[in-house]
């Protein structure tokens, strides 16, 4: 037990600067909503611990995995409405809908998981995307979902801890702040964890990692219904914040291109590399789209984040973390 | 009896890769497995391991059949290799790879942790344990390997062409660590090489293949003089010539 703690805390493993930055990080993210006090302001740090969160999940599969997944956004979608329709069904209390979102995304995982994962590479990234864009259409032709018109919550007054439903957003940035280090720790467990090493060896080498008695197959399997339960408890936050949701805000594509983004730019693979891609294309979206968007060039943003993606794949496979570890490693020589 | 081979059979579509091979293997030996380039053997090793599916015939492991199991169940069951061409995680660091070996009798890290720096400590290896593997000598990487595959603690090791592409210091070094390791761990080894020197002297025993068939067994030093083998590896005419 004292092990099992140690290990979801602790970052021994890693370089003293890394840990210093973590804690600045924290801490910058502790007072932030005191500091920025603009409306965007505080809505671009929330995107950002949202993002990070989503990038997080999305990790594992796509950084320890290997597997590029461009079908995150389904599992976004499952947590999104179960917590949705739960509270406007049932009335069931928001930290009640967390887990049911998160299984039913696992347990969609676990059963497309044995299709999937017969391809690679490639055929697999299509193929996720692909299942996530029918789940939307599903979403929006289905009744009992809302169809298009989607699922709005009925709005409740003041700070409401039971359907976490608040008037100020200083409230939500500690909700999703907290959320995100629910899944900050747990990554920090899993990268240790005997299933956080399989993961790995299976992305380096198949036939290496059988050879030292790991079920390939069944690893694959776990590590991408994990995946898809992570994805969902963004969701869950998405639906009590928007207090309004249809498959085009928390399905579509652009979501799960953005969440893989992230990890990609930031440095798949790594426990900082989602939060430091999230660091970097969320606010340059969030803002950069804003001006273009008021300066009448709409899509140049896009056209930049192609560059950007451009660059990373053909340059800097690990991302900016990557460059970060090269030149430090540079400087103690 | 370790291991017992019985009419295995191999075929990939029409072409007959193993065709009817039979041999024995006793705890604590050593046996090396020769044969000219497509002989067969690396199929018939990749049939003991699970990465090939025999067409028929029995492979009793310890008196049970394993023919057909998959890789990963028969290293849990005591049967680790190395692979030819080098396989080794790139984005790992040494540690990390025979770590991954290691975890494959528990699930506790320290534990994993600590049996491969035992590991690493008797292979020499310890120099190199934070780095990552790429770039490392060859004579390193294959080290590597033998590392990982002891470390998930196998009673029977099977090497695939271990001292290919080293020099005869770097093979010299390669011997003396089977040796210790052998007799420390009480292991039994199969190996195929190409390098005649590197098998003669270490093997106790050899089988010769040629075309997918068991041609010869026995010491190694009588199979080197049986006309047989010298016709398989350098020709008819060279054989008949002595």
């Amino acid at each position: 037990m004292r092990r099992f703690l140690l290990d979801i805390f602790s970052f021994d493993d890693r370089p003293r600067f890394e840990r210093v930055g973590f804690l600045l990080f924290l801490l910058v993210l502790l007072i932030f909503p005191w500091i920025v006090t603009s409306a965007y302001g505080r809505a671009v740090a929330i995107k950002f611990l949202l993002f990070a969160l989503f990038g997080l999940g999305w990790n594992l599969i796509g950084g320890y995995g290997g597997q590029v997944d461009l079908g995150q956004a389904k599992n976004v979608g499952f947590g999104a409405y179960a917590t949705a329709l739960m509270i406007v069904w049932w009335k069931v209390p928001f930290w009640l809908t967390i887990l049911p979102g998160m299984v039913i995304a696992a347990a969609e995982s676990f059963a497309i998981a044995y299709p999937m994962f017969r391809l690679k590479g490639h055929y697999f990234a299509i193929a996720t995307l692909c299942v996530a864009l029918v789940w939307k259409e599903l979403f929006i032709f289905w009744d009992w979902t809302g169809g298009a018109r989607g699922v709005e919550l009925s709005i409740r007054s003041g700070a409401d801890f039971v359907y976490m439903q608040f008037n100020s957003p200083i409230y939500y940035h500690y909700f999703i702040f907290f959320l995100f280090l629910l899944q900050f720790f747990f990554m920090n467990w899993f990268r240790k964890s005997k299933l956080g090493y399989q993961v790995q060896a299976v992305r380096d080498n198949e036939d290496a990692a059988a050879s030292l008695g790991i079920n390939v197959y069944r690893t694959k399997v776990v590590n991408y219904t994990i995946t898809g339960g992570l994805g969902a408890l963004g969701g869950s936050f998405m639906a009590v914040y928007y207090l309004y949701i249809d498959p085009d805000a928390v399905m579509p594509l652009d979501l799960s291109i953005l969440i893989a983004m992230t990890v990609m730019v930031g440095g798949a693979g790594s426990i900082w590399g989602p939060i430091i891609g999230a660091a970097i294309l969320i606010p340059l979206d969030m803002y950069l789209g804003a001006w273009l968007g008021a300066q009448k060039r709409l899509g140049i943003d896009f056209m930049i984040y192609a560059v950007i993606m451009m660059i990373i794949a053909a340059k800097e496979p690990k991302g900016i973390w990557g460059i970060i570890e090269r030149v430090i490693k540079r400087q103690k020589r | 009896m370790m291991l017992e081979v019985k009419h295995l059979r191999k075929e990939f579509g029409g072409l007959v890769a193993n065709g009817d091979i039979s041999f024995e293997l006793r705890q604590g030996e050593v046996l090396g497995l020769i044969g000219p380039n497509g002989a067969g053997k690396s199929t018939l090793f990749n049939c003991i391991a699970g990465y090939y599916k025999p067409t028929s015939g029995k492979i009793l492991f310890e008196g049970r059949d394993i023919a057909g199991w998959p890789p990963h169940l028969v290293t849990r069951e005591g049967i680790a290799r190395t692979f030819q061409g080098m396989k080794i995680m790139p984005n790992l660091t040494v540690e990390e790879n025979v770590m991954i070996g290691a975890f494959c009798r528990t699930h506790n890290r320290e534990v994993a942790k600590k049996e491969a720096q035992d590991v690493l400590e008797r292979m020499g290896l310890t120099p190199v344990a934070k780095s990552l593997p790429p770039g490392l000598p060859i004579a390193i990487q294959k080290r590597i390997e033998l590392a990982r595959a002891i470390a998930t603690k196998p009673k029977l090791l099977m090497l695939d062409e271990v001292a290919a592409g080293l020099n005869p210091l770097e093979t010299k070094e390669i011997v003396q660590i089977l040796q210790t390791i052998k007799e420390e761990m009480g292991l039994t080894l199969f190996l195929t090489e190409h390098v005649m020197e590197f098998i003669m002297t270490v093997s106790e025993r050899v089988i010769v293949m040629a075309a997918g068939n068991k041609i010869a067994e026995g010491r190694p030093e009588e199979v080197a003089r049986q006309e047989k083998v010298i016709e398989a590896y350098l020709g008819e005419r060279y054989a008949k010539g002595r």
